[in-house]
């Protein structure tokens, strides 16, 4: 132990002043040579052959100056060098290996580091505030019995099946909790709706947060330029005319100009005054990837955002609609911080609302606040843990291809190696060499790695957002980098070395003499079938993956939607309550849609709710007359409010009674269309045109029934509907336009604003786009994993030719003999041919049947994603199989034809 | 080369030294190489380069050290010495050798009696 420590030592002092030890080892081995000399001279040589002969008995001086000169350090960096020529040769010699290695690992680390960076920001980015682990978000559950009814805001089912999960809370409820708040820092509330606004100069549709005063203050976000919203500007309702914008649109509006502190905006037609710009990667509360456009006090709710039976929310106690967050204090358990604002709650329920006998209050749940109400983890956290494991599969198939590769490369470099030992080269030199090499074609594949990462980064994203909206921000994640990074590349170090290893330890002359003595076929080449098997296996999970996904891509494509998507443009106008209350609303949109229709190359205009497969839909109670209306008391229909010519413009055929005409006006009669699919449910056994249904406070004639068209996308089947034409509504709001037209949306869209902006200058035109953009946008998961997976598939065969064709062109190599002694006993080309095709077959069977079996195990797990096909898809499984089966046969055609090409002369010769 | 010399045994050289060091005080490469000729009667074969890979890895474990100095005709020449070390080693390693050599030399007599 001692002497390792002291051999050490002297090592790392042998690495400062190699050239002084050099010259005193030259001086000590002349005068060894000179006294030699002098003493064969002595003994009576003449001077020339003592020298020779003092030279002869000391040996060569330069073999042993070099053997000094690496036993006094480590490395010697004139032989680093070397190696790395020696390797760059190497690798140029053979540059299809080169390429193959080099781009599975780019591809493998690539792919790895741009789907585990996104999925990472999907699911696990926190807010860009201070301390984001502290904050947590009020939620409640309620059952179907609550005392809570009206609501505007985010819920959902709760997880449990039991009640509903939301997080929205009346403005008094807020403020008590607020007040008698003792288990946390202090709670702020906001809103985030959209509004028409026109920022410098231009009408457009803006996502406003509006929050409490203490907001900003709780967060710990402080502007980087102006300042922040203060208690004093939220103090009384109706007052603080002010908002702080994002550093989006100081840049997009405002050119990141200091003199916007000052300017002055409109939201909703009520003018406020900049006074702050928000920091970059600031999103607010409820988002960690985009941020809201304008931030505003809540006290301006009443004037910007009227909503409720008198506008004003702030004192409103029936509708629930503000989230509220707030700070730990540290050293409270979430327990116990939950069971104190629990009974809060319910104190604040009971003293702002009338909660008859019978029912219920929300219980409060204290949720992580962290990301904010986390909608993108929600959303794609399945699609996100799906990819994760793809990607997963591909890394660990470049990594089996790596390891094939080098070990194949190995075994055929051994006798290289054995020559090299043979002619004096020490273990670890030859070891050293091998390194050197298996490090360069790592670090040139991780190169590329990054390169593709980096482009793979900026691609993905674009998969997941569309045209119209502005995509969000994937920070490259290095760790993931490094992570993928790191895995093949200790891979590549594992396979590379271990052929080395066993090479440099096995005896010289076994090794040159085993070559040539042996004929048969040996189990060496086990390792690498094994390999090749697992390759084919993984492959084969993969393409069948792809072929699911791809399955339900084109299923989808093809559905009967049951309307015309093509040649539609739709966009959304939203009539600000200030300048249009009910009635003038209606009249708005009646000038609209005629000046819309007057513009030449105009097919057709009409108007809904919303938009079709927009993960969209409205519904209202639906009582046909004669029913029990205890029996359909929870039970909703979906409904659309319409334009006179909208079952003509989408192309939904009438198949009995009228549509809706100019007859059917504000004061006429109101009238509805139910669709087929409404009829057969409500309607059976009868003709429904004539019937009346009751729907709010109002009794409805049905006047016609229309074919059937799918609502929210493309997967659910189309359901039951009716329509009324929005004339007869009250109010109606915002309405999404539809425009018939052969123009290019390019075209035609200048001439639709100037139209609306003729009608009112403030109007914008918001979310522009094609329904088929619409279509795209609704199935973007989908889309997105028919593309990723059919790439994972592409490249999964890819690796897995490879390989395929590494191990059998090395066996065919390896067994030159014997195919030789084959030939030469009369064994004929094709018959050696399907020797050596049978050989990869059965590993590729035996590779295929384990990966089916894996594809039936794992691809149950993804049956909700899929759609039209099951997840045991008999045709997606047969042709994966036979996929692989052809990938197979063709990888190994090239040593096939090889090996009937042998000359038996040569073979036997060879050695 | 003459057929009937030997090899020096593995390891042996390093002993020699050490010895050879240990009798004769301090002494440089030429003169250790020409005192193992001199004992060995011409019977070992020895590439005289090998006794300097052997002194520096005597050195780096510590059990011999150098100083340069003047030979006996006026040549700079590097002298080495054993350390308290190599005394030790020496003891251990001539302890193990008196063992084998004396068992391997038990199993050839034996041989010879048969």
């Amino acid at each position: 132990m001692t002497t390792w420590i002291f051999r050490f030592v002297s090592r790392v002092r042998g690495l400062f002043g190699q050239k002084q030890a050099d010259s005193e080892f030259d001086l000590e081995t002349q005068t060894h040579l000179q006294l030699l000399t002098e003493q064969f001279i002595r003994q009576g040589m003449d001077s020339k052959d003592a020298y020779s002969a003092a030279h002869r008995q000391f040996g060569n001086t330069t073999l042993l100056r070099q053997r000094h000169r690496e036993s006094r350090t480590f490395l010697s960096f004139s032989t680093v060098f070397q190696d790395v020529r020696y390797g760059l040769r190497v690798l140029g010699k053979s540059p299809g290996f080169t390429a193959i290695a080099v781009a599975s690992l780019a591809l493998a680390i690539g792919a790895n580091a741009a789907i585990f960076s996104l999925a990472k920001g999907l699911l696990f980015d926190r807010l860009h505030v201070a301390q984001a682990d502290q904050l947590r978000m009020l939620r409640w559950t309620q059952d179907q019995h609550s005392a809570v009814s009206g609501m505007w805001g985010d819920f959902e089912p709760a997880p449990d099946g039991q009640g509903m999960l939301g997080s929205v809370f009346s403005s008094p409820v807020y403020r008590q909790l607020q007040a008698h708040n003792q288990v946390m820092q202090d709670l702020f509330a906001y809103k985030e709706d959209g509004m028409n606004a026109t920022i410098s100069g231009n009408a457009q549709r803006a996502h406003v947060a509006m929050v409490s005063g203490n907001y900003f203050n709780v967060l710990g976000a402080q502007p980087q330029l102006g300042r922040a919203i203060q208690p004093t500007d939220d103090a009384l309702p109706g007052a603080g005319a002010v908002a702080v914008i994002s550093a989006g649109v100081w840049e997009r509006e405002f050119g990141r100009s200091p003199a916007v502190l000052g300017q002055t905006i409109t939201v909703n037609q009520t003018p406020l005054t900049i006074v702050g710009v928000n920091p970059r990667g600031f999103t607010g509360a409820k988002n960690t990837h985009d941020s809201p456009d304008l931030f505003v006090p809540l006290s301006m709710q009443p004037v910007i955002d009227p909503n409720g039976k008198n506008g004003s929310l702030l004192n409103d106690s029936e509708l629930w609609w503000l989230n509220i967050v707030g700070r730990a204090k540290p050293g409270i358990p979430d327990a116990q911080v939950q069971a104190a604002l629990d009974v809060e709650l319910a104190a604040a329920t009971r003293a702002t609302i009338t909660v008859k006998s019978g029912e219920t209050v929300p219980r409060l749940v204290l949720a992580d606040g962290s990301r904010g109400l986390n909608y993108a983890a929600r959303m794609f956290r399945k699609p996100a843990y799906v990819l994760l494991t793809l990607t997963g599969f591909v890394l660990l198939l470049a990594c089996a291809n790596i390891a094939n590769l080098l070990l194949a490369r190995g075994a055929q470099r051994q006798r290289e190696m054995s020559v090299r030992l043979a002619l004096g080269a020490g273990r670890m030199r030859v070891l050293r060499q091998l390194l050197t090499e298996s490090l360069l074609l790592a670090g040139i594949g991780g190169a590329g790695g990054l390169l593709l990462g980096y482009l793979g980064r900026n691609a993905i994203p674009r998969l997941m957002s569309n045209g119209w909206r502005s995509t969000f921000d994937v920070p490259m994640d290095w760790e993931v980098f490094a992570f993928a990074a790191a895995v093949t590349l200790l891979t590549g170090l594992i396979f590379g070395l271990a052929p080395a290893w066993l090479t440099a330890r096995t005896e010289v002359s076994s090794s040159l003499k085993e070559n040539a003595l042996t004929t048969t076929r040996r189990r060496k080449g086990l390792g690498g079938k094994a390999i090749v098997g697992f390759q084919i296996a993984l492959s084969t999970l993969l393409v069948v993956g792809a072929g699911l996904f791809l399955r339900t891509l084109w299923a989808l494509d093809s559905v009967d939607i049951g309307f015309r998507t093509d040649h539609l443009i739709l966009f959304e106008v939203s009539p600000p309550v200030k300048r249009y209350g009910p009635g003038k609303d209606v009249q708005l949109h009646q000038r609209l849609e005629q000046g819309f229709a007057a513009i030449p190359g105009v097919e057709g205009v009409t108007t809904g709710l919303s938009a079709y497969i927009a993960n969209n839909m409205d519904n209202s109670d639906f009582l046909v007359e004669g029913e029990d209306p205890a029996a359909h008391q929870r039970d909703p229909q979906d409904m659309n409010a319409v334009g006179n010519t909208f079952f003509a413009t989408m192309g939904i055929p009438i198949i009995g009674g009228r549509s809706f005409g100019p007859q059917d006006t504000g004061t006429s009669e109101k009238v509805g269309v139910i669709n087929q699919a409404l009829a057969k449910e409500r309607f059976p056994h009868m003709n429904p045109v004539g019937k009346r249904f009751k729907t709010g406070h109002d009794w409805v004639r049905v006047v016609g029934v229309c074919g059937d068209n799918r609502f929210l996308n493309l997967r659910d089947a189309p359901p039951p509907q009716f329509f009324v034409p929005w004339v007869q509504m009250p109010e109606v709001g915002r309405l999404t336009y539809a425009i018939r037209t052969q123009l290019a949306p390019g075209v035609l869209t200048p001439v639709l604003r100037q139209v609306a902006q003729q009608v009112d200058r403030d109007l914008p035109l918001a979310e522009l786009r094609t329904q088929r953009e619409q279509i795209d946008e609704t199935m973007q998961t989908e889309r997105m994993f028919g593309v990723l997976t059919a790439g994972f598939g592409v490249l999964a065969l890819a690796l897995a030719c490879v390989g395929i064709y590494g191990v059998m062109a090395y066996s065919v190599a390896d067994r030159r003999n014997e195919i030789g002694i084959r030939m030469a006993l009369g064994a004929q080309p094709g018959q050696l041919r399907r020797m050596i095709l049978r050989e990869s077959t059965s590993l590729a069977i035996v590779g295929i049947v384990a990966g089916v079996g894996a594809a039936l195990g794992l691809t149950r797990l993804v049956k909700t994603m899929l759609y039209g096909i099951q997840s045991w898809d008999p045709a997606t499984m047969i042709g994966g199989v036979l996929t692989l089966l052809a990938v197979a046969l063709a990888a190994s055609w090239i040593p096939a034809r090889r090996a009937a090409g042998v000359q038996p002369m040569e073979a036997l010769r060879h050695e | 080369m003459s057929a009937n010399k030997s090899e020096v045994l593995q390891g042996t050289l390093d002993m020699m030294i050490l010895k050879t060091l240990h009798a004769l005080g301090p002494l440089h490469g030429f003169g250790i190489a020409r005192r193992i000729e001199q004992v060995s009667e011409d019977v070992l074969k020895l590439n005289e380069g090998t006794v300097y890979t052997s002194l520096l890895r005597l050195q780096q474990q510590g059990w011999i050290e150098s100083e340069w100095g003047l030979s006996e005709n006026n040549r700079r020449a590097r002298f080495y010495s054993i350390t308290k070390q190599g005394r030790k080693q020496l003891a251990v390693e001539t302890e193990s050798w008196e063992r084998i050599s004396g068992v391997i030399g038990r199993v050839l007599s034996l041989e010879a009696e048969k």
